[in-house]
């Protein structure tokens, strides 16, 4: 399907129907992944390891399996297979499976506090517990590291021997560094060197956690003929069918993954912790086992994403044009590789037209949860850094900060400090909808301050696969291979819809198992509404294809003398005949004798997603005897390319605004002097509570991405980037202090306003 | 002839420090043979961990994708998501 | 495996018998708030609870000649809805308003608050300011407990088995009396106190304070008083509101912990006794 040019002639896109699965939400009826039972279900549990480093010595579960009531005991010796070190292209971005496996179920060595050593079935969770209680670990424990410069000074403890850094010249002795990267375009220092005037600025994050409101969970059931069904809340069913398939060698097509409602996920779930366990359990129980995590459990043993440290430095002429920047970063990956550090880079200067420009990296492990994916992973961070120092830049040379961003904005044509030139974007029209916004101009009272900050994510394509079906009375049944995390069930309904030229009501779609629809790349790098939005539409166009064709053989005439439109066949023009339009559920009702049911699937590798750039304007007070920060005021503009559903975009929009500034003010992960995390639990890790924000208005500005048929981006992720800064740059201008590291909570920013210093 | 840069320096154990090349290539499944033929194991690795932009628009796993003659394309790191 | 009884007497003779003879660990409930996420964190493990919601007299509000009666089991959503009370004791309200969350506090009761005993409770500094008493029942009988002497140490009280609190009594509010409490969290709401100050002031007809009693929590084991002396006789000016932060934070004796550092506490307690103190006179003086 061509790309529809006229957004006025869409019937359904762009507007707000109901959400389909609204009603099962609200009344608790909504099958989360704690919410099945099977018959004879056994409660699983982990036994977590409580040093931040050490060996273990051995494991001796014979007093627990003792216990009437336990079914099963796993390890990693005992129950599943080695795996060479082996990098295998899985999902999005290669997987190292090796280091999954050891992520999941520790071998040899623990390698943070709460990493999993052994697993537990018993017919009750009270059991559970006490076996727990009876499996004897013994450690020799390690001196342990936690801090990104630490582990990647001299001296510093390591944590795999074997560990070979990608991107460097080999170090020649044991190290905590797992890769460098580095963009390059231009020469960043000679462009320094011709600037006016230059800003020069350390800034430091700390590891934050997605923080989805439902801890992991899973429900598995293993046949004695290895047949297996595995019930769990996550961002990919096919992910967890894959991943369990290699970490206990089983074959594909014996896991039935079903993707349970998720509540919450933001890349926290993108990746297995307790499928391969309970899978192992029950295979070796012989019965159903489910597992939940506690949020003590999420906290210590799932990933957040990194904390890191780094140095930015742009340079300008007195005009304010940038001749030159870098950012030197280095990432925490946790206890093994794998921090965001390559998409910190790409992104740091990407939404900036830079002759030269220099963005260097380092993944560093270190005694800690290994991190996961956290929308847009990597880029708010690097941002922070980037977008502070613009906003030094802009007060030093005496520029509004929109301003400075505007002069240096990227648009089509732009060659990306990374490489690529790009295509037709929407940032400068996103600068110009903040400057014209009536939030921009607004009074300031005493104690408040206004910043701003932009953002760019890449947004993905990849695999989709989507069906959409004709029912005998004519409605429509879509089914999807992506679990429905921002509303694109609805989407998906949507563009059928659209397409078909029926009423949203009449199409109902629901989620697929990895038995029920193809293979479909994971719900993350905002592809959803992109990518399975285009396989449906590629289904719901072929049906319309069949469509005609029935009703040409209905009319006998040829199928290229049938058009299809707002959901009837009707004759081509007067030489096809005087036939009537001919809805659809009479088309449906005939399917048998025109040839059959009437249907179609599609699965496609999506190319082509579009770019997504966001502005955030942010108004905050600072009491500043006790460094409280109240929002006042958040304007949210991002480039959304087609709003297919705008309520579920404003909604993307808030929320990643809203982790945002959590992320900004009070989020923080703090560990005791054993290396234990301290704050483990929602009372004292800090995210927003509804009553610290006001309203965040979203403002859609839509530059269509022509490669989808309704001009899609992805969103899910670029609101989460600009907020860190923009709430920094709100505070600069409230207090007079530059805050340089996250989280700047109420201690921090008394600290700073006495000193003079953040 | 399509004009390939690599991005990143992931790729510094298999080219050192070069990052442009000039390659007679149609289509990305070519390419990548190609590369690897002159720097072994580099189309392996450029296979599991790299993404390609030509002319700007990104693009994921596409060995079928067809090199237009004076394209510019860009090697870099595959892009995953939250 | 753990053994678990729950008994819910409809007498305090009966729930005094079941306490004093309790073989192992007993609690008291009336709201739950605090036992209820104390069982499931493991942190508590009982073996009798004892529900105290269905005594008579545990719950309600009433108005006396010498002031006002609360039941220890009483919500401490209905002490913000009555208006009496609301208007006699602001500073207490403020407290009790800010403990947990709207929810929580459809449950949670005074004496609960209090005795659960975190040096953080935000009823409990208004209270103290007040001059409230604890009628403590027990199997020695009943007895009336000043409640600043109620709380010994952080999770401890002075109540000895067998006790439990059956009502509070707060003194009768006249003249230029007011109370106001503050507290200092980074959010807005769910947070527990970093700082917490609770005022209560009386004023002669000129606006003179002729009386004060100012009481920090979150900073030290328990409660403490802070010396108000420095604002007594004054019109609370800016020099005896100096005054007063100063002696604010030399009655800290905070820790380090994830909730605040020492520095931050001391000093922020300093700004909260100020502002406290202000909104107290401004309430007592439009009297």
């Amino acid at each position: 399907m061509n790309f529809v040019a006229n957004f006025s002639d869409l019937k359904v896109v762009g507007t707000r129907p109901v959400r389909p699965d609204g009603i099962d939400k609200v009344t608790g009826k909504a099958m989360f992944g704690a919410d099945l039972s099977m018959a004879g279900t056994l409660t699983g549990k982990v036994l977590r390891s409580p040093h931040a480093h050490a060996r273990i010595v051995s494991i001796d579960a014979s007093k627990a399996l003792a216990l009437p009531g336990v079914k099963a005991v796993v390890t990693a010796a005992g129950d599943f297979p080695e795996i060479s070190s082996e990098e295998a292209a899985a999902g999005e971005s290669p997987v190292n499976f090796r280091h999954m496996a050891h992520n999941v179920l520790a071998r040899d060595k623990v390698l943070y506090e709460g990493h999993a050593v052994a697993a537990v079935a018993a017919t009750t969770s009270a059991i559970a517990d006490a076996a727990m209680a009876l499996i004897d670990v013994t450690y020799e424990v390690l001196p342990f590291v936690i801090d990104v410069e630490a582990a990647m000074a001299d001296g510093a403890p390591i944590l795999h021997d074997d560990l070979v850094p990608s991107g460097m010249a080999a170090p020649g002795k044991p190290t905590n560094i797992a890769k460098r990267v580095e963009f390059k375009l231009g020469d960043a220092e000679a462009g320094l060197a011709e600037a006016d005037v230059v800003v020069e600025g350390r800034y430091e994050t700390t590891a934050v956690h997605q923080g989805y409101i439902e801890p992991h969970a899973v429900i598995a059931s293993v046949n004695p003929d290895g047949q297996t069904q595995i019930f769990a809340s996550s961002q990919g069913q096919f992910m967890i069918r894959q991943y369990v398939s290699k970490i206990l060698n089983m074959d594909i097509a014996n896991i039935r993954v079903t993707p349970a409602e998720i509540g919450g996920g933001f890349g926290g779930k993108t990746l297995v912790y307790l499928e391969p366990l309970a899978v192992a359990l029950s295979r070796k129980a012989g019965k159903p086992v489910k597992m939940v995590m506690t949020r003590d459990e999420v906290f210590r043993s799932s990933g957040p994403t990194s904390g890191g440290v780094m140095t930015v430095k742009i340079g300008a002429k007195k005009d304010g044009t940038i001749t030159g920047a870098t950012i030197d970063i280095a990432l925490q990956a946790g206890a093994f590789p794998g921090s965001p550090v390559a998409p910190a880079c790409m992104c740091a200067f990407a939404c900036y037209d830079l002759k030269n420009v220099r963005a260097s990296g380092y993944d560093v492990v270190s005694n800690r949860s290994k991190i996961a994916a956290y929308r847009a992973p990597g880029a708010p961070i690097s941002s922070f850094g980037v977008e502070s120092a613009m906003d030094e830049l802009a007060t030093k040379l005496g520029m509004d900060a929109l301003e400075l961003r505007q002069k240096n904005a990227a648009k089509a044509g732009t060659k990306a400090a990374y490489g690529p030139v790009f295509p037709e974007i929407g940032f400068e029209q996103v600068l110009d909808a903040a400057k014209s916004h009536p939030h921009w101009s607004a009074p300031l009272g005493p104690n408040q301050g206004r910043g701003v900050a932009t953002g760019f994510w890449f947004n993905i394509g990849g695999d989709s696969s989507a069906s959409v079906f004709v029912n005998e009375d004519g409605t429509i049944s879509v089914v999807s291979g992506s679990p429905d995390i921002g509303g694109s069930r609805a989407s998906m309904a949507m563009m059928a819809a659209e397409v078909l030229g029926v009423p949203y009501e009449k199409v109902r779609p629901i989620v697929g198992d990895t038995a029920q629809i193809g293979i479909t790349g994971m719900t993350g790098g905002s592809r959803v509404t992109f990518a399975t939005g285009m396989a449906t539409v590629q289904a719901a166009e072929k049906v319309v294809d069949e469509l005609k064709k029935r009703a040409a053989m209905i009319w006998d005439i040829s199928p290229e003398a049938v058009d299809w439109k707002d959901g009837e066949a009707v004759p081509a023009g007067a030489n096809a005949g005087g036939f009537d339009p001919m809805p659809l559920a009479a088309i449906a009702a005939k399917a048998g004798k025109t040839g059959g049911p009437i249907g179609s699937e599609v699965s496609i590798n999506a190319q082509g997603a579009g770019a997504g750039f966001g502005a955030h304007i942010c108004d905050v007070e600072v009491d500043q005897e006790t460094g409280h920060v109240k929002i006042l005021r958040y304007t949210a503009v991002q480039d959304v390319g087609k709003a297919i559903h705008p309520s579920y975009v404003e909604g993307q929009i808030q929320g990643g605004a809203v982790q945002g500034i959590g992320w900004a003010l009070n989020e923080e992960y703090l560990y005791d002097k054993n290396g234990r995390m301290d704050n483990s639990g929602f009372l004292d890790y800090r995210v927003p509570v509804a009553s610290d924000l006001p309203m965040i208005e979203a403002v859609l500005v839509e530059v269509p991405n022509k490669r989808h048929p309704f001009g899609v981006r992805g969103v899910g992720e670029v609101p989460i980037i600009p907020p860190l800064a923009a709430v920094a740059n709100a505070i600069k201008a409230a207090t007079g202090v530059r805050m340089h590291s996250l989280p700047m909570s109420p201690p921090k920013i008394v600290a700073a306003i006495e000193s003079g210093k953040g | 002839m399509p004009k390939v840069s690599i991005s990143g320096s992931s790729c510094r154990q298999f080219i050192g420090e070069q990052t442009e090349f000039e390659v007679e290539a149609t289509s990305f499944r070519r390419l990548i043979r190609e590369l690897d033929s002159r720097f072994p194991g580099l189309g392996e690795h450029i296979d599991e961990t790299m993404a390609i932009a030509i002319d700007g628009e990104i693009h994921q796993d596409a060995y079928g994708l067809q090199l237009p003659a004076d394209s510019e394309i860009f090697l870099i790191p595959k892009i995953g998501g939250g | 495996m753990p053994r678990l009884s729950y008994a819910a007497p409809a007498s305090v003779p009966d729930a005094v018998k079941l306490l004093a003879g309790a073989q192992g660990l007993a609690k008291v409930m009336s709201g739950g708030t605090d036992l209820l996420v104390q069982l499931r964190s493991g942190r508590a493990k009982p073996e009798l609870i004892v529900d105290t919601k269905k005594i008579p007299g545990m719950m309600g509000i009433r108005e006396t000649a010498d002031g006002w009666v609360i039941g220890a089991a009483t919500p401490s959503a209905e002490l913000s809805e009555h208006a009496g009370f609301s208007a006699a004791y602001p500073g207490v309200v403020e407290g009790t308003n800010l403990i947990g969350s709207t929810q929580v506090q459809g449950r949670a009761s005074l004496a609960g608050n209090l005795c659960n005993a975190s040096p953080a409770a935000d009823s409990v500094p208004a209270m103290i300011a007040a001059g409230a008493v604890a009628v403590v029942v027990g199997p020695t009988g009943q007895r009336s407990v000043p409640v600043a002497q109620i709380v010994t140490a952080p999770g401890r009280t002075s109540l000895a088995k067998g006790e439990f609190i059956f009502e509070f009594h707060f003194p009768k509010v006249s003249g230029k009396q007011a109370d106001a409490y503050l507290r200092f969290i980074p959010r807005t709401e769910m947070d527990i106190a970093v700082v917490g100050c609770g005022v209560n002031l009386t004023l002669d007809a000129a606006g003179v304070i002729t009386a004060a009693s100012v009481v920090l929590g979150a900073v030290a084991p328990t409660q403490v008083a802070v010396d108000a002396t420095s604002i007594v006789g004054s019109k609370l000016d800016d020099a005896a509101l100096a005054a007063l932060d100063t002696a604010a934070r030399a009655a800290c004796n905070p820790i380090n912990d994830k909730r605040g550092t020492i520095e931050f506490r001391t000093k922020v307690a300093g700004v909260l006794a100020r502002r406290a103190a202000k909104i107290a006179y401004d309430r007592a003086g439009a009297r």
